[in-house]
C-alpha cells in the first residue's frame, strides 16, 4: 500500500518522538558505549560518487557487441592479447570489471565484493542536482523532505547513550545524506582543529564558565527570554552547534590520538585514501562508529573520459585501491563493515561526439564487506539495444535505489524501512537482492 | 536554498513543527509589541544588514545623518562616490572591464608551438589560475571596500539568485563579463531584463547546459537507429542523428523553478508541470554560445535554428506555433518575469535575505505587491522592504545568523583590516564551504541559518578570527591603528574596548558577561580579538 506524505510524516513523526523519549529514560542498550569494550553495531560507509559514474565504463557488458559499436573511442578492449592491464578483467563470459579495478575483482573473488546492475532511482530527472539530492534523501521527486537518508536513520534510532562519533564524515562540509537533525560530525582539517579548544569557554563547554552563564542569566527561564525577544533561541543554537562541535572534536581527537598507531595496509596517497584510512581507525578504535559517508566528486565525464587509460581510470585505480586496502587494513573487523558506493544516475549508452558520454538514467552501486553476498552480479541486464535502453538512449533502472538502502539498513541494524515509513510514498522490497548475508 | 527552506518539513515530528511555528509566531507577535530601537541601533541594523556590518566610525556616521538618508543614498548606488573602490578594482582585476573575447585570448592565449612544451603548458594555467583570481578577489574587495554598500549586498544576492560556477568548462573565462553586465548591471533596474540577460548570457547556457540542447529526435529518425543498430557500416545521415543528443531540461527546469516561479509551484494549479519544462526545454532550443572558433566569431549568444524544435509547443497555457523562433522564448522569459508567483518568489527571498528567515507573510504580500506594480523595477521593491515597519522591528534585530561569506567581510571590516591579497579569504571561504563562484549546485548558497549552523563549520569560523587577529590571513591585514587604539595595560579596559570596536552592542548585548569571563584574567589582545571575532554574538546581524 502506497504511503501518503501526511502518514509519513506522522508516523516517522511520532517514531522518533518515542525513540528520543526512550534514549532520554536511558532505557535502551548503549551500543559503541564510550568505553570502546562492547563490539558495537556494525559500520556503513557510503562513498558517493559525484556527477553520474559511467556504469558501462565499470560493469563492462564485454560479451556484448553491442558495447563496442556503441563506443567506438571509449570501449574498453576485450580480454585477449598481449596487455591485460589495458582490457577487461574478464569476470565471466559476458561481464568484467574495468582494468583499473583489479583490486576490487580481488575481493569480488574472495566473496567480499558484489556489484549492482541497472541500479538507480527511477525518477527521471537528468540534472545532479535533483538527482543527489533525491538519492541522498532517498526520496525522489518529494522536495519536501529535506533530511539526509542516513540522518533520518541515525535520527529515528538514536538512543541517549549515542556515541558521540557514531556519525562521522572526514570533509569540512557534511554530505547531504548525513544533513538533519541528528548531530554527525564534519571533521575540519587537522590545522583548524586547534582553535575549537579555544573556544570552549565561549561556547558553554567549560563547567566554571557553564555556572557564570546561568549566573549572569540572572536564573531567568531561557526559553521565556526567547519568546520576548525572538531571537535567543537564535543565540542558543549558535553556542549548541559549537558545543557539540568541541565535544565531537575532543572524543574524535582522543580516540585517534591515544596510541602510536600505525594502519595495517598502504592506501594511495590521495584524499580518497587519507579519508577511509582514518574511518578505519576510528572503526578498529570501537569508538562507536555507525555511519561514515564521503563525496568524491568529478564523475561528470562529458569529454574525453578515456577507455583503458584516462580520467575515469585513474579515478576508479583510486576507488579500487583505497577500498582494497581498507578491507586488508580493518582485517577481521570488515565482518562487521560494509563499504556501498552510489551516484545520482548513470551516463548514455552510447558515446557522445567528444569521447565522453552525457547524462544518463540507470547506474551502479558496489557493495563491499564481510556482511556482503559477494562474488556474483546482481540486479537484472536487459542488455543494449535501442529496445532496452531507458528512451532508447540510457541504461534502465531495474533496482530501486531504495531498495538496496532498506536491504542493508535491514542486514546490518535490523530496521525494516517500511515498519518506520522511512521512505515517503514507496514500500521498498527489503529481500528483493540477498545481497546481505543472514 | 530552495531545498533547505523547509527545515521542518519532511522528516521532523510533529511536536517540534508546531513548536517551532509557535517560536516563529512569538517573534512575529515581537515585531508589534516590541520596543523600538534606538537611533544607535537602527544605525548598526542598516549596517549589519545593509553593509555587510560596520567598518570603524561607520555606526556614529550613520548615527548622525540618520539611518533613512543613509539608506536612501545607497538605494541609489551612482549618487554614492566611490571612485577609490573602481580605481582599484581597474588596476588589480583588468578582466572585470573585458569582453568577453578579449578574456579569452589575454588568458588562454594559443600555444606557440604544436605540441605545446611543458613551459607553455604551465603559463597558461597560471594564467586561468590568475583570472579565476581577479573576479574572486573583485568580490571580495568590493563587499569589503567599497562605498556603495548595499549595491554589493545585493550583488551577493543575485550572484547566488542567477548561480554559475567557476568550476564548470568555459565558465571561468566568462564568469567576469557576467558578473559586470547581468548582475551589476541590472541589479537596480528591472526584473526582466536581468532574467532575459542572464538567459543569454553564455556563462548561464554552458552552466545549464541549455547550449547543447537540441530538438529531439522525431519518431523516424529513432527508427532509422534502430534499424542500423549494431551495423558495420551506417550512411552518414544515421551517423549524425546518432551524435544528436536532444533535449536538456537543466536550463528549462531551473528557469521555472529557481529563477522565477519556485518550486512551490511545480505541479500546483497555476504553476508548472514537468510537461512545461519539456515543452519549455523545446521552445528554448537554439539558444546557445557562440564562441571564438567554429562557425561562430567570438563569445556571445546564438540563436542557431537548425537546432530549434520547430513543432507547436504550449507553456504555461502559452501557445507558441512554432513558427516564431528565437522571440517566442524571449515572449516566454517576459511572461515569466511578469508571472505573479514570480514577484511572490522573489520577494519571499528577498525578506529573507534582508530581513528574517521567516519572514512575516503580511511583509512579502506587501512587497510582491509593489512588484507587480512596479513591473518589477528592482529599486522600488527594495525601497519597500528597507521602509517597512518591518525592516525594522525588534524581532528582527540580530536575527539573522551570518553566512560564512557575511561573517568573513563583516570580520574584515569591522578590525578595518587591509586586504591586498585574496588567495587566503577565498580559501577560508572554501573550507566553510562558501567559496565565492564555486556553488556547484544552481540554487546558490542558502543565506538561512539551517543550512550553516553546522559544528564541523563553525570550527573554521574560530580558526579565522584567530588566524586574522594574529596576521596570519594570507594578504589580510588588521592595521596598526587598530592595535594602537587598544588599552593594553588594563585587562578590563582592554576588553571593554575590543566589544565597543567589534560587538553590536558593545559591553551591553546580552551574552558580554559570558565573552568577558572567557576571556580571562590576562587577556592578550590578538587572542582576545580573535575570541570575540569567534563569539556566538559575532555570528549574528
Amino acid at each position: 500500500m502506497a504511503t501518503t506524505r501526511r502518514q509519513f510524516i506522522k508516523q516517522t513523526g511520532s517514531l522518533a518522538l518515542g525513540a528520543a523519549g526512550l534514549g532520554a529514560l536511558g532505557a535502551r542498550t548503549v551500543f559503541g558505549a564510550a568505553d570502546g569494550a562492547t563490539p558495537g553495531k556494525p559500520t556503513l560507509v557510503v562513498l558517493y560518487l559525484r556527477g553520474g559514474s559511467d556504469p558501462l565504463s565499470a560493469l563492462i557488458p564485454y560479451g556484448d557487441r553491442t558495447y563496442y559499436n556503441i563506443r567506438p573511442t571509449i570501449a574498453v578492449p576485450k580480454p585477449v592479447g598481449e596487455n591485460p592491464r589495458a582490457q577487461v578483467i574478464a569476470l565471466d563470459d559476458y561481464f568484467g570489471f574495468h582494468p583499473s579495478m583489479a583490486g576490487l575483482a580481488r575481493l569480488f573473488k574472495k566473496g567480499l565484493m558484489a556489484p549492482i546492475v541497472n541500479a538507480g532511482s527511477t525518477h527521471p530527472t537528468r540534472s545532479h542536482f535533483d538527482a543527489q539530492d533525491f538519492m541522498e534523501r532517498a526520496a525522489p521527486g518529494v522536495k519536501s523532505v529535506t533530511e539526509g537518508w542516513l540522518n533520518r536513520y541515525l535520527y529515528m534510532t538514536k538512543t541517549g547513550g549515542d556515541s558521540d562519533l557514531r556519525a562521522v564524515s572526514f570533509q569540512p562540509v557534511l554530505p547531504r545524506s548525513l544533513r538533519g537533525q541528528y548531530p554527525a560530525l564534519a571533521v575540519p582539517e587537522a590545522d583548524a582543529q586547534s582553535a575549537a579548544a579555544a573556544f570552549a569557554g565561549l561556547y558553554g563547554c567549560d563547567d566554571a564558565k557553564a555556572t557564570a552563564k546561568a549566573q549572569a542569566s540572572g536564573g531567568s527561564d531561557k526559553s521565556a527570554d526567547a519568546d520576548e525577544t525572538g531571537r535567543a533561541g537564535g543565540r542558543e543554537r549558535i553556542i549548541d552547534a559549537g558545543a557539540q562541535g568541541i565535544a565531537r572534536l575532543g572524543r574524535l581527537n582522543e580516540v585517534l590520538k591515544s596510541d602510536n598507531y600505525k594502519p595495517s595496509a598502504k592506501y594511495p596517497d590521495t584524499v580518497l585514501g587519507g579519508q577511509f584510512r582514518d574511518i578505519a581507525k576510528l572503526i578498529k578504535a570501537r569508538a562507536g562508529l555507525e555511519v561514515a559517508a564521503i563525496d568524491y566528486n568529478g564523475w561528470d565525464h562529458h569529454a574525453m573520459q578515456g577507455a583503458s587509460y584516462g580520467v575515469f581510470n585513474n579515478m576508479m585505480g583510486n576507488v579500487s585501491r583505497t577500498i582494497e586496502a581498507f578491507v586488508e587494513d580493518l582485517g577481521p573487523v570488515i565482518d562487521r563493515t560494509v563499504v556501498l558506493t552510489m551516484s545520482e544516475f548513470g551516463r548514455t549508452a552510447r558515446e557522445n561526439g567528444n569521447s565522453g558520454s552525457d547524462h544518463g538514467h540507470g547506474g551502479y552501486m558496489l557493495a563491499v564487506g564481510g556482511p556482503v553476498n559477494g562474488g556474483k552480479f546482481y540486479g537484472k541486464w536487459t542488455g543494449l539495444s535501442s529496445r532496452s535502453l531507458y528512451e532508447g538512449r540510457d541504461l534502465p533502472v531495474h533496482t530501486d535505489f531504495r531498495d538496496v538502502f532498506a536491504e542493508i539498513l535491514a542486514g546490518l541494524y535490523g530496521f525494516q524501512a517500511d515498519d518506520h515509513q522511512f521512505f515517503p510514498e514507496y514500500d521498498a522490497k527489503e529481500k528483493a537482492l540477498g545481497l546481505i548475508k543472514t | 536554498m530552495i531545498r533547505r527552506e523547509s527545515a521542518v518539513a519532511g522528516r521532523i515530528h510533529e511536536l517540534l513543527f508546531i513548536s517551532v511555528v509557535l517560536w516563529f509566531a512569538c517573534g512575529s507577535m515581537a515585531e508589534s509589541s516590541g520596543e523600538p530601537l534606538s537611533p544607535h541601533q537602527s544605525a548598526r541594523h542598516v549596517l549589519d544588514r545593509l553593509a555587510f556590518g560596520p567598518g570603524p566610525g561607520d555606526v556614529d556616521r550613520v548615527e548622525a545623518m540618520g539611518w533613512e538618508a543613509w539608506v536612501r543614498g545607497q538605494l541609489d548606488p551612482k549618487s554614492v562616490e566611490n571612485d577609490a573602490s573602481d580605481k582599484y578594482v581597474l588596476e588589480h582585476f583588468p578582466s572585470l572591464a573585458m569582453t568577453m573575447d578579449q578574456v579569452w585570448a589575454a588568458y588562454n592565449p594559443p600555444y606557440e608551438s604544436d605540441p605545446p612544451t611543458q613551459a607553455q603548458i604551465q603559463k597558461r594555467n597560471e594564467l586561468r589560475y590568475k583570472l579565476s583570481q581577479e573576479l574572486v578577489g573583485s568580490v571580495i574587495y568590493r563587499a569589503v571596500y567599497s562605498e556603495r554598500r548595499f549595491e554589493e549586498v545585493m550583488a551577493e544576492f543575485w550572484r547566488n539568485h542567477f548561480n554559475v560556477d567557476q568550476g564548470k568548462d568555459e565558465v571561468q573565462y566568462l564568469a567576469a563579463h557576467y558578473e559586470q553586465t547581468v548582475i551589476r548591471r541590472h541589479q537596480f533596474g528591472k526584473f526582466s531584463d536581468m532574467l532575459l540577460a542572464s538567459a543569454r548570457h553564455p556563462a548561464m547556457l554552458i552552466y545549464l547546459d541549455n547550449d547543447v540542447s537540441q530538438k529531439p529526435l522525431t519518431d523516424r529518425e529513432k527508427r532509422m537507429l534502430v534499424r542500423y543498430e549494431g551495423r558495420k557500416y551506417q550512411p552518414r545521415s544515421v551517423a549524425a542523428i546518432g551524435r544528436q543528443r536532444g533535449l536538456n531540461e537543466n536550463y528549462a527546469r531551473e528557469l521555472m523553478e529557481l529563477h522565477t516561479l519556485g518550486v512551490q509551484n511545480e505541479n500546483r494549479k497555476g504553476g508548472y508541470s514537468q510537461r512545461d519544462v519539456t515543452e519549455l526545454a523545446r521552445l528554448l532550443t537554439g539558444w546557445t554560445a557562440g564562441r571564438p572558433r567554429g562557425e561562430s566569431t567570438g563569445y556571445g549568444f546564438i540563436y542557431r535554428e537548425s537546432v530549434h524544435d520547430e513543432d507547436s509547443k504550449r507553456v504555461l497555457g502559452m501557445r507558441f506555433d512554432g513558427r516564431e523562433g528565437e522571440a517566442g522564448g524571449v515572449r516566454f522569459i517576459r511572461a515569466l518575469a511578469e508571472h505573479e508567483q514570480t514577484a511572490r518568489f522573489i520577494s519571499l527571498k528577498f525578506c529573507r535575505y534582508l530581513v528574517n528567515d521567516d519572514p512575516p507573510a503580511g511583509l512579502v504580500d506587501e512587497v510582491a505587491r509593489v512588484f507587480v506594480e512596479t513591473d518589477g523595477d528592482l529599486a522600488e521593491v527594495y525601497k519597500a522592504i528597507l521602509f517597512s515597519d518591518t525592516f525594522m522591528a525588534r524581532a528582527n534585530y540580530r536575527a539573522k545568523f551570518r553566512t560564512p561569506f557575511e561573517f568573513v567581510v563583516a570580520s574584515l571590516r569591522a578590525t578595518g583590516a587591509e586586504v591586498t591579497g585574496f588567495g587566503g579569504t577565498q580559501e577560508a571561504l572554501r573550507r566553510m564551504g562558501q567559496p565565492v563562484y564555486r556553488c556547484v549546485d544552481p540554487t546558490g548558497y542558502s543565506d538561512t541559518a539551517e543550512a550553516w549552523l553546522d559544528p564541523g563549520v563553525l570550527v573554521y569560523r574560530w580558526d579565522f578570527a584567530l588566524r586574522l587577529a594574529r596576521g596570519q590571513v594570507p594578504g589580510a591585514r588588521i592595521p596598526d591603528a587598530f592595535w594602537r587604539g587598544l588599552p593594553k595595560e588594563k585587562p578590563s579596559a582592554l576588553k571593554r574596548a575590543l566589544a565597543e570596536a567589534l560587538l553590536a552592542e558593545g559591553t551591553g548585548g546580552e551574552g558580554w558577561g559570558n565573552i568577558e569571563q572567557a576571556l580571562g584574567k590576562k587577556p592578550e589582545p590578538e587572542h582576545a580579538a580573535g575570541l570575540v571575532l569567534g563569539s556566538p554574538m559575532f555570528q549574528e546581524q
